[in-house]
């Protein structure tokens, strides 16, 4: 599928095209407040959600293997008692800081994936993130994962795939598909901008002839500006009661149901959440310790997204955690955990299978992990691809992710 | 249109744009009347460069400058709480205001250089009485000097040694953290193997922080013995008291490798030249810096003196920093009379556009390539600040020109909109656009190149300011 057949909506493309020759000013709001599809027309998938857990986060501590007694023989002074877990099932448990996503749990809304993690270890956070947002190993492609299915699926506005939270673009979405950094809603504005002296218009005419680069940038950010424009004047107050928390993380998921509820075109969006690069003083599973607050912030912010969407919006949001890799089995000396392998995936949506720990469990016997880490049974690439071909319409996942095929592990409905 | 048709073809401007935060008209004469070698030198030689602006700005930063005792002693004093974050703000502060104001401009892009390079994150948890010190005696005093020699220093010094949890490393429980990241990030780059990473751990097992004192610390009772071998350097370390001799070895093999050669060119390289540096530069400059055993001065000669420099105008875009930075120099802003608000001011907008010095939080450092930058977002906070900025609305404390206006245009009022654009260009840009937009930037006002400019016209008046911050919107002021 190209951009052209897409199906995409004339207006949004005339507004991209009226944006770099400057003179989409006058007709921004009208032709776009006559879209009121959920997401992209033309597009009939989940809005998928990719949030990274930056740093290496430690699976282990999330989706405890209570059954497996390597565990507790790993982690003396860190592992969570068994009387402590939440949820799971007859060999796993939730760490207690995700007590605000048991209803989910419990619904079948939330689940997760153990082992997982990319084909080979690799423990530098930097070339790690690289690898998983490139996600072609032995491919000279530069463009992240992300970007490749945006282009598979015709995305062609600056709203069809957004990263939120960052003024910085996504890795993961770097490419040729379109996309737009936003660090919140309401702060993108254009000062001085006046009908009567048209800066974005002007701006937009100062770009013709510009390196390609800048140029497509400009012509995104003076057509984003006007959608902007029209969310701000409406405001928003998040649905049912939901409190999202005062972090970047409960900032950027608000942000992003709002832009799920507005219509302005979403297919795909990114958010980061960071700080799991935890080497010392993990801590125990109790308030005030290191792990278990970053979990239970990490928790309450899914939560408040989950009730703000409401049962219909989350049947059509599919939200999965990603990260660089897992920690050490082990515990170091200083009460922390080195950089590991195998790790736990998190997925909330109406459409998934959840209530349970997808994967195959390698076991944490000695002669069962890679170099001291959790082995990998199931490259995230194909768990990923299993999502993305049943919830969002993806036919070729190798397309996505070059030589993968997808998991059938059952993590989600068909749509 | 290409690159190089938005800036001026200058020789001399294209080095102060690269070499520089920025053209201002002081530093324009000065480069006319020395000469790009001579102006060079003398950048190379910042201790012979007086700076009575920026030490002035810098001096109302007290905290900035501290060494670790010193902030303990303000501790003590009940200046500050421990793990108090004002010595690293105010770091930062001083560090936008060195690169707006100080005349050590090629040193100031090299401490930002290294900074980068050998991240410790400023500011972050746990190096609150550290950070300003690393910054002092780390990365300025050789920031121009010998790489070895930055490398060593860093390696003793407590904020590294807490960033990279080093401090935590122990005999029976090494913490791999520094020794992987000495690898790829400071030296040799990938291509290291597990073995290496284990063994550079295991050598700098006994190198801490003193709790009571907060300086480096050898303890040898710590240290894990027993030989070791990381990326061709082997030693014996037979002895628990000789493992800090072992350690600085390593990092003197680690400095002077082929690898960490070439990296280091190649960075240096998309720092000045191009995301995507010429090979044949990288490999001259890689062999200079091992011929100069790790000085860094030989190599910037070699760099800013080659044709791969010469052809690279147009290249490199101006990352957030750089651009808030520029646009403070090429309005000709001196700071402010007494204060520190204008100053703080700008470090904000910097950290609102996605890139404040030094608090990149992952230990790569802020990324140097356009695509890393080309965000909506980040573009809209930059406009915005040019906007602020070339009004005066925020800050409002900096001192600009009596009259903007005549400053820009001259003292005389340009005949037509064409002109007055031609003029603030000019003076700002270096150049004039091109005629499409100057008309873009006359209708902006309602207006063709042609329409003649009077006193009374707002364009001459309270909406000038629009024009100097759209001719910094644009491409022209983009590029570097």
């Amino acid at each position: 599928m190209t951009t052209e057949n897409c199906g995409c909506p004339v207006s949004r493309r005339k507004l991209l095209a009226a944006g770099a020759a400057g003179l989409f000013a006058g007709l921004a709001g009208e032709q776009l407040s006559t879209q009121m599809a959920f997401a992209s027309p033309g597009y009939g998938g989940d809005v998928f959600v990719l949030l990274s857990l930056r740093g290496g986060f430690d699976g282990l501590s999330a989706v405890v293997p209570a059954g497996d007694a390597g565990y507790y023989a790993a982690r003396p002074g860190i592992a969570v008692p068994k009387r402590q877990l939440i949820g799971g099932d007859a060999y796993f448990g939730l760490n207690p800081a995700l007590a605000p996503l048991l209803p989910y749990w419990k619904a079948g809304t939330l689940g997760a994936v153990q082992a997982v993690g990319q084909p080979a270890p690799n423990r530098s956070h930097f070339s790690a993130m690289e690898e998983l947002e490139r996600a072609a190993p032995g491919t000279s492609l530069r463009t992240g994962w992300l970007d490749r299915m945006m282009g598979g699926l015709g995305a062609a506005g600056a709203f069809d795939a957004v990263s939120v939270g960052s003024a910085m673009p996504a890795r993961v979405l770097a490419g040729p598909a379109p996309d737009l950094g936003l660090s919140a809603v309401d702060d993108f504005v254009l000062s001085g901008e006046d009908k009567n002296r048209p800066m974005a218009a002007t701006i937009a005419a100062l770009y013709a002839g510009a390196p390609p680069a800048l140029a497509a940038t400009t012509a995104m950010t003076t057509s984003a500006l006007a959608t902007t424009a029209r969310l701000k004047a409406t405001g928003y107050t998040p649905a049912d009661g939901a409190a999202y928390p005062d972090t970047d993380l409960g900032k950027a998921l608000k942000d992003l149901a709002r832009l799920i509820k507005a219509d302005v075109g979403l297919m795909s969006a990114c958010v980061d959440s960071g700080d799991w690069d935890m080497h010392e003083n993990l801590g125990t599973a109790a308030p005030g310790k290191r792990m278990y607050d970053h979990l239970a912030a990490l928790a309450s912010a899914l939560a408040a997204f989950a009730q703000d969407l409401g049962p219909d919006g989350m049947g059509r949001v599919t939200l999965v955690t990603i990260s660089e890799f897992g920690r050490r089995v082990g515990q170091n000396g200083s009460g922390g955990l080195d950089h590991g392998y195998g790790n736990a995936m998190l997925m909330l949506g109406g459409g998934v299978r959840g209530g349970k720990v997808h994967g195959k469990w390698p076991g944490l016997a000695a002669d069962r992990l890679v170099d001291g880490d959790l082995a990998v049974t199931t490259d995230y690439r194909a768990a990923i691809g299993e999502i993305l071909r049943a919830r969002c319409g993806v036919a070729d996942v190798a397309a996505v992710f070059p030589g993968v095929r997808p998991s059938t592990l059952g993590l989600v409905k068909a749509r | 249109m290409t690159a190089t048709d938005f800036l001026p073809a200058d020789p001399l401007l294209h080095l102060l744009r690269r070499a520089t935060y920025g053209p201002t008209p002081a530093s324009t004469a000065e480069i006319r009347r020395l000469g790009a070698t001579a102006w060079l030198e003398r950048q190379l030689k910042p201790a012979s460069i007086a700076d009575p602006a920026a030490d002035d700005l810098v001096g109302r930063l007290p905290l900035s400058g501290l060494s670790v005792d010193g902030a303990r002693a303000k501790v003590r004093e009940g200046a500050y709480k421990m793990y108090g974050w004002e010595p690293m703000f105010e770091l930062g502060y001083a560090t936008v205001a060195r690169a707006v104001w100080s005349e050590r401009q090629l040193l100031e892009v090299m401490v930002a250089f290294w900074s980068n390079h050998l991240n410790v994150t400023n500011p972050s948890g746990d190096v609150w009485d550290s950070r300003p010190d690393y910054d002092r005696t780390v990365i300025r005093p050789y920031a121009l000097g010998r790489f070895a020699d930055m490398l060593k220093a860093s390696a003793k010094h407590p904020a590294m040694l807490t960033y990279l949890d080093n401090r935590f490393s122990t005999r029976a429980a090494p913490n791999e953290n520094y020794g992987r990241e000495l690898l790829e990030l400071h030296t040799v780059g990938l291509g290291y193997t597990e073995a290496d990473v284990k063994g550079a751990a295991r050598l700098f097992t006994g190198m801490t922080v003193s709790w009571d004192t907060g300086r480096y610390r050898y303890d040898a009772g710590q240290h894990a013995t027993g030989a070791v071998s990381v990326m061709g350097f082997r030693h014996a370390n037979a002895t628990a008291s000789g493992g800090q001799a072992a350690a600085m070895a390593l990092l003197d093999h680690l400095a002077s490798h082929p690898a960490t050669a070439k990296r280091i060119a190649t960075k240096l390289c998309v720092r000045f030249v191009a995301d995507e540096p010429p090979a044949t530069l990288v490999t001259k400059l890689t062999k200079v810096y091992l011929d100069n055993r790790t000085a860094i001065a030989p190599v910037l000669r070699a760099l800013f003196a080659s044709p791969e420099f010469a052809a690279s105008v147009g290249a490199k875009t101006r990352t957030p920093y750089e651009d808030i930075v520029a646009t403070v120099r090429t309005l000709g802003y001196a700071p402010e009379k007494s204060g520190t608000q204008g100053v703080r001011a700008l470090y904000w907008m910097t950290e609102a556009a996605g890139q404040a010095p030094m608090a990149w939080s992952p230990p790569n450092g802020y990324p140097d390539v356009a695509s890393a930058w080309a965000s909506p977002s980040g573009q809209v906070k930059r406009w915005n600040a040019h906007l602020s900025i070339a009004a005066g609305w925020w800050p409002t404390t900096l001192q600009r020109p009596a009259s903007p206006l005549a400053e820009y245009a001259g003292s005389t009022l340009p005949a037509t909109y064409g002109a007055l654009v031609d003029a603030v260009a000019t003076r700002l840009l270096g150049r004039t656009p091109s005629a499409v937009h100057t008309a873009a930037l006359a209708a902006f006002y309602g207006e063709k190149p042609v329409s003649p400019l009077k006193a009374g016209d707002a364009a001459a008046g309270w909406a000038f300011p629009y024009l100097p911050a759209l001719l910094l919107d644009s491409p022209y002021f983009a590029l570097r």
